[in-house]
């Protein structure tokens, strides 16, 4: 008797290959729906910020994103550039077989193997589920074992007392601080930094951020269009934050 | 006409809404003296829960906000200060944690000290207030000597390998 349940061998195939395809499809497609998260629901490793720096379109002089980045987390300086707190600022390469000189802006470059949270003693240098590197300054001693630890000098250190901080930007005396991709306004629900947004603004656009776990998003198809580079590749730090252009 | 009466009572809501339903921050609808929890009944939990609780919410959500991002407003100390922050004869708000305030008066009594508004602003300040950055110097201009001194150190770090 035959029966009525066995499928042909080219039936399981096709049904086989439509659920895997549909396995591997569809979180693609959710993915796609949108980075923003409400308040309450927390960070998860779903999302993973990061960011992509177009070294050819950043202009020289031009320092939008530095300012946007003062005004936005409320930093101001006591006119003592060796040690007033900056969380992303212009630096100077000069290769040195060319002499080639770039411009780029430089921040918390968001490892995700972030020396600067191997070394921290109380674990208040951490990195957040959706990839953000950060100093929890409830748990910071202010050692500054980190801001030794960083190549890319990302962290400062406030050396004095405070008093005209911003609601949404607490940051006070003896603790390290560095660039957190404006934890407040993504954890908010934006997918925008201030500095790209500045960069948008004064139509360079040489800042692309986004969730690298979106293929829509504005960092991926920068990256898509150009070869991004890490800086101190060598040291294997896998940075989120990537240039190109230079 | 009916569906025309409904399409302008909901144009009317939408527009008027801003003014009627939110939160709105002006301060000058307060008086001196008063924060907007005087005019309120209760605080974000039973108020006697509040005077014997408020730091173990305080310790919970600052945590919760710092490590998995959650930014609820109840138990937020941002809200506190928002609602509990007294305002002068001019409209603004004095600093919570200031004399004979709000976050200062019991403390003194019972001798406890919190160090809390060495960092967390003590007025609700958002960035949109210009006068706080009137005296920025964190300005680039400024920093570029900062750079300059980088400059050597990037030179042999960037360009091995
Ligand atoms: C929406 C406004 C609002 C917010 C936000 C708010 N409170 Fe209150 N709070 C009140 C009101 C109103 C009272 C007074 C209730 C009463 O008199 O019974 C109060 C009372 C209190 C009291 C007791 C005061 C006393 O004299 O006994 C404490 C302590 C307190 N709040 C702390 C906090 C803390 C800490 C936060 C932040 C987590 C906070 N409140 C947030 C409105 C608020
Ligand atoms: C060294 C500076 C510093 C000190 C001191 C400090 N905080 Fe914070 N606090 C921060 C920073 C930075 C954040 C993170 C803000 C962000 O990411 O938006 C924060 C966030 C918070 C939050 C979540 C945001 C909010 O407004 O609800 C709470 C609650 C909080 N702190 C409570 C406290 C309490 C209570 C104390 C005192 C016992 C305190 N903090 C002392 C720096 C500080
Ligand atoms: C009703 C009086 C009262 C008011 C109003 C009040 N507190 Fe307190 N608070 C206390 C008392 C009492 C303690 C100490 C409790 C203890 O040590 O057991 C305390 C302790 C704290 C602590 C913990 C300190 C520590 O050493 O662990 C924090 C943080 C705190 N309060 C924050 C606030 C903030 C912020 C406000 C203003 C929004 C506020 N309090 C308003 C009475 C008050």
């Amino acid at each position: 008797m035959k029966n009525k349940h066995t499928i042909s061998r080219r039936n399981f195939l096709v049904k086989s290959i439509t659920a895997l395809s549909a396995i591997y499809v569809v979180p693609d497609i959710f993915s796609n729906v949108s980075a923003a998260k409400p308040p309450n629901i927390e960070v998860s490793s779903k999302t993973r910020w990061g960011m992509s720096i177009d070294v050819d379109k950043c202009v020289d002089g031009c320092t939008s994103c530095i300012d946007a980045c003062a005004d936005e987390n409320g930093l101001y300086g006591f006119d003592r550039p060796e040690t007033d707190s900056q969380w992303i600022r212009k630096l100077t390469l000069k290769d040195i077989k060319t002499e080639k000189i770039t411009v780029l802006p430089m921040l918390c470059q968001h490892c995700e193997n972030p020396p600067c949270c191997d070394v921290c003693p109380t674990g208040a240098s951490f990195r957040r589920e959706d990839g953000i590197v950060m100093v929890n300054q409830h748990t910071c001693i202010g050692c500054r074992y980190c801001m030794m630890a960083c190549p890319f000098k990302a962290r400062s250190f406030v050396h004095e007392n405070l008093t005209k901080q911003l609601t949404n930007s607490p940051r006070g005396k003896g603790c390290v601080e560095s660039c957190n991709f404006c934890a407040n306004k993504i954890d908010n629900g934006s997918d925008s930094t201030a500095c790209e947004e500045a960069c948008m603004k004064e139509g360079h656009n040489a800042i692309s951020f986004g969730d690298l776990n979106n293929p829509k998003s504005r960092v991926n198809i920068a990256i898509s269009k150009k070869p991004n580079r890490r800086l101190r590749a060598d040291l294997k730090l896998k940075q989120t934050v990537t240039y190109s252009g230079f | 006409m009916y569906q025309f009466t409904i399409r302008l009572v909901v144009i009317i809501t939408i527009i008027a809404s801003p003014n009627t339903f939110s939160h709105s921050d002006n301060p000058h609808n307060i008086p001196e003296g008063k924060s907007k929890a005087d005019f309120l009944e209760q605080c974000v939990e039973a108020t006697d829960i509040m005077r014997k609780k408020h730091f173990n919410f305080l310790y919970h959500q600052r945590d919760k906000t710092v490590i998995k991002g959650i930014r609820t407003k109840k138990h937020s100390l941002a809200n506190c200060v928002d609602c509990h922050v007294a305002h002068n004869q001019q409209g603004e708000p004095i600093p919570v944690n200031s004399e004979g305030q709000f976050c200062q008066v019991c403390h003194i009594k019972t001798a406890t000290n919190i160090d809390c508004f060495s960092c967390h602003a003590t007025v609700p300040r958002d960035r949109m207030s210009k006068n706080i950055l009137k005296d920025n110097l964190n300005k680039a201009s400024d920093l570029q000597n900062k750079t300059d001194k980088l400059l050597y150190y990037y030179q042999i770090t960037l360009n091995e390998k």
